[in-house]
């Protein structure tokens, strides 16, 4: 009962208003002064000779360091130092890529027996159709790699790095929508206001590169824009806005006015931003409000990032066979190749998150003429991302997913014909891949019916996904907490598995 | 509601009480010497009213310290010179004040003087009081010149080095029994003072059997439920720690309850050894160790706990990204930005200091040649390296025959040849060698 009435748990409780707090605390001296002492008695703890002819400055840097250490985050040791997530927006069909069904040709156009829908909803796009016709892929699947594992004929090129994929076919989520199980995904949660999951592991681990955003995301141009995305799916949420990711346009300049204007040559800029910085500094000083701190680390960010991002845009470096290799558009900025040949470059530079979107894999009506075209824009350079970060040494330690929202149904959607039908929404089931640091190669994972409907073996849920991706970059998804609105928040809310059998 | 003990209740009031005719006592006699002065005569009249409230409060921490010798098992001697100097104190105040009265003062004159020296008698009697007290209290130990001339056992250099009763059962005894267990106080007759005093025990019985688990009180005691009237520490006091109880359990059965030997010196110590260093704080308690996930992952006994950190901080200076990977052992994942300008010379020593620490390395695109890089021999507990894009060659290789925790190394544009995928061919831990860019032939 006393707990019910301790008035802490009412109060604003975020850390930036507690850092606020702290410095307008008449106790703020006392905090200090012990915490100094706290971190000289911390000193005896790393054995080092804490006062052997060290600077000042350098004692002082080391009570900080000894005080990072012991409240380090990394809860395990990790395998993987950078994830670039590939993100397949409008729901991929399981059927026509990686989920082989040769039952299905037997019973093309047959209804779907009650027996495996067990009354489970639909979309209200097909929830009133006469009839469910149940549809094979109109795609052949072959067998690939030393492996052995089935593959649509549509991703010829995906099929050649085969081996290097963990294939997981029982994914399931719980949104049937698109919006709501996009940001389910992203930040756990169906509603919008919760920090994606680079976010989080941004604000959990930190940058390996000053001079870059640690969190960057790559929109294709080339994708079909019938399911909008919106900026807060690589938002901050109510994490401290530095951590938000920085969207590169897709377009011939990513990053806008990196470039001096005519008639000024930005020698003095530097300048500049000092006394822009304490300015923002004074009002910092005088209203505490975060926001200011994450403006004066964005401007000081994007100075940096005028020498870092011309760097790493520029492909003159790139020979002839490196665009071959992710295909002709790799040469046109924006696609989605051209995406990811600079995925590549930025996770080089140690980038810890990168994620693409390719918008246009919902195919309601259409689907064998959408999904080919589909998977010719993106198959050969998802496959060339693999090779040339394996080529490179940095599979090692990168961590490469693929997937989208959710699944399709074995049902046409509309009508069927011999040459054409659609699909509806189906969380219940579809597949997606994980592949470099930390993985199992050459695996598949979890098994569906033979309608590919519902999951017959080891189902992975959202949560059990964004677990075990926390997992390889060395986080407790259990632990990675934020406090707001008086409560602790968490990537994976109150659920969530890793996934162990797929760990190497 | 029903009413607890209420006699166990107000004894334990009387350290509280005690202390007002301290105050009180003292206040008196300091406005008395200073009512000698002009300036404060005034005071003089405090004098009788300050007496007073001592005297009162005198009398009911008598009362108070009555109740309380009842329900305590003190040391007799003691117990008895504290209660006698107490209620003379009470009376010897009461009479102090009764003779300052104005009433009196007129009727019998007693020398100003001469009351004084009286009042500072008093506080002589009141310190001598209080020394008893405390005894009882605290230990006859705890205020002693022993505490002042005590030779401070050194911490041990290891866990090896340390001796089991001394550096490691009798501090627990020392931390958690000796409060009610020790010199004048002996509640249940047991005294912890050294091992002949615990192998006597106490009232219910020895409170160590060398070898025998069942019969050692103490141990016994220790291991009850918390809710057990017999449990120790009673009263709520701090418990022992699982660890500590590992370690006396480990002392009693395994080590037959000696003294004067060394963890070196005992039989089978490796299953101890974890415990005893945590206590001895040569490693921090694992607070994850509950954490299944983390128990699947097998991290390198030979890491170290510690790490140099000014090392660390310097390396950071120079612009080299020194991230942590795991802060039990630090494990160190190192970068040093390509095209950095940084020289090996600037770095070498700060590296060095943390080879044993660093599992990834990624010193690539630095034109680091191989007579910099010979330091890599040291980085015993290395997983990854990264030293692609330098001018490296063959020799390179020999560097990392010995690395046995070496999985992955980066030679992707380097002068190597396939003498060097032959060379590294002879370490098994290696699994992975990316020659991309090179004069190799046969990838590994």
């Amino acid at each position: 009962m006393s707990d019910f009435h301790h008035d802490d748990e009412f109060r604003l409780n975020t850390p930036e208003f507690n850092e606020l707090n702290k410095r307008l605390d008449r106790r703020n001296f006392l905090t200090r002064t012990s915490l100094g002492i706290g971190a000289l008695a911390l000193g005896s703890l790393f054995g080092n000779s804490l006062f052997g002819g060290a600077s000042k400055a350098e004692v002082a840097a080391t009570g900080d360091l000894e005080a990072d250490i012991l409240r380090a985050l990394p809860h395990f040791a990790p395998k993987a130092k950078r994830v670039v997530y590939l993100f397949q927006s409008g729901g991929p069909s399981q059927f026509e890529t990686f989920d082989y069904k040769p039952m299905l040709a037997k019973m093309m156009g047959q209804n779907l027996p009650d027996s495996v829908r067990k009354g489970q909803r639909l979309t209200g796009m097909s929830a009133n159709q006469s009839a469910l016709p149940v549809v094979p892929s109109y795609y052949k699947f072959n067998q690939h790699g030393q492996t052995g594992t089935w593959m649509s004929e549509l991703m010829p090129f995906t099929a050649e790095v085969v081996d290097e994929l963990c294939i997981v076919k029982s994914m399931h989520s719980e949104a049937i929508n698109h919006d709501p199980a996009i940001t389910f995904f992203q930040t756990g949660n169906q509603l919008p206001g919760r920090p994606s999951i680079g976010s989080w592991v941004s604000y959990g681990l930190g940058s390996d590169n000053n001079n870059l955003p640690t969190f960057i995301v790559l929109v294709s141009k080339n994708g079909q824009k019938d399911q909008p995305l919106y900026s807060r799916l690589w938002g901050n949420g109510f994490l401290p806005s530095k951590f938000q990711g920085v969207q590169f346009r897709a377009g011939k300049d990513p990053v806008l006015f990196l470039n001096n204007p005519d008639g000024y040559d930005g020698e003095d800029r530097k300048e500049m931003l000092d006394y822009l910085s304490k300015l923002n500094q004074l009002q910092n000083a005088a209203y505490g409000d975060p926001e200011v701190d994450a403006r004066i680390a964005q401007y000081e960010m994007a100075y940096r990032m005028q020498t870092s991002v011309p760097d790493v845009l520029s492909t003159a470096d790139e020979p002839n066979e490196i665009f071959e290799m992710y295909g002709p558009d790799s040469r046109d900025s924006g696609t989605y190749a051209a995406n990811c040949l600079l995925a590549r470059k930025l996770l080089e530079k140690d980038v810890k998150f990168v994620q693409l979107y390719h918008q246009g894999w919902d195919q309601h009506t259409s689907l064998p003429s959408g999904i080919a075209a589909q998977c010719k824009a993106t198959d050969q350079a998802t496959a060339a991302l693999i090779k040339d970060l394996k080529q490179r040494g940095l599979l090692e330690d990168t961590l490469v997913i693929w997937g989208g929202e959710f699944g399709r149904t074995v049902y046409s959607q509309g009508k069927l014909t011999p040459n054409d039908y659609g699909r509806d929404h189906h969380p219940r089931c579809f597949t997606m891949w994980m592949a470099g640091a930390g993985v199992k190669p050459g695996v598949t994972y979890g098994e569906t019916d033979d309608f590919s409907y519902n999951i017959i073996k080891d189902p992975v849920h959202v949560h059990d996904f964004q677990a075990t991706l926390l997992h390889l970059m060395g986080i407790d998804h259990e632990r990675l907490t934020y406090k707001f609105q008086g409560r602790r928040f968490r990537l994976t809310d109150v659920e969530g598995k890793v996934v162990k059998d797929i760990l190497s | 509601m029903t009413l607890g003990n209420i006699t166990t209740f107000s004894g334990h009031l009387h350290p509280l009480v005690v202390h007002l005719p301290i105050g009180f006592i003292i206040l008196a006699a300091i406005l008395n010497l200073l009512s000698y002065r002009k300036k404060y005569e005034n005071l003089k009249p405090a004098v009788s009213v300050t007496l007073f409230i001592g005297f009162v409060s005198a009398v009911l921490a008598c009362l108070l310290g009555y109740i309380l010798s009842i329900s305590g098992d003190y040391d007799k001697t003691v117990l008895i010179n504290h209660k006698l100097s107490g209620i003379a104190l009470a009376i010897i105040s009461g009479v102090l004040y009764y003779l300052s009265t104005e009433k009196v003062m007129l009727e019998v004159h007693i020398p100003r003087k001469l009351f004084s020296v009286l009042l500072i008698s008093l506080i002589a009697l009141m310190s001598y009081s209080g020394h008893q007290g405390a005894s009882l209290t605290h230990g006859n130990e705890y205020i002693s010149m022993r505490t002042l001339m005590q030779q401070v056992r050194e911490k041990p250099a290891s866990v090896q080095s340390a001796m089991i009763f001394e550096d490691v059962v009798e501090p627990i005894l020392q931390n958690k029994c000796a409060q009610c267990h020790q010199g004048g106080k002996r509640k249940g007759k047991l005294s912890v003072d050294n091992l002949q005093a615990l192998l006597k025990g106490g009232k219910s019985g020895p409170a160590i059997v060398p070898g025998k688990l069942a019969e050692s009180e103490l141990y016994k005691r220790v291991t009850l439920d918390p809710e057990h009237k017999d449990y120790m520490p009673a009263d709520g006091k701090p418990p022992l720690s699982k660890n500590e109880i590992e370690i006396i359990k480990w002392w009693i059965e395994k080590a037959g309850a000696v003294e004067g030997k060394t963890m070196a010196q005992l039989k089978n110590p490796d299953s101890i050894q974890m415990q005893v260093g945590t206590y001895l704080g040569f490693h921090q308690p694992d607070n994850g160790t509950s954490n299944d996930e983390m128990s699947t992952q097998a991290v390198n006994p030979d890491i170290p706990m510690q790490t140099d950190t000014l090392a660390m901080a310097r390396l950071r200076t120079k612009g080299l990204m020194v991230r942590l990977m795991l802060n039990k052992p630090v494990m160190l994942d190192i970068t040093l930005p390509a095209n950095s300008g940084v020289k090996m010379s600037e770095i070498s020593n700060d590296l060095m200091a943390l080879a044993k620490n660093v599992i990834w390395l990624n010193l690539s695109g630095n034109n680091f040649t191989d007579s910099d890089l010979h330091i890599l021999k040291s980085f015993v507990n290395l997983e990854k390296l990264r030293i692609e894009n330098n001018p490296v060659t063959d020799d390179v290789s020999n560097n990392l025959e010995l690395l046995k925790h070496l999985e992955a190394v980066n030679l992707n544009k380097t002068k190597i040849t396939d003498v060097a995928v032959a060379n590294l061919k002879k370490n098994p831990s290696i699994k992975r060698v990316y020659t991309w860019g090179t004069a190799v032939k046969q990838p590994g």
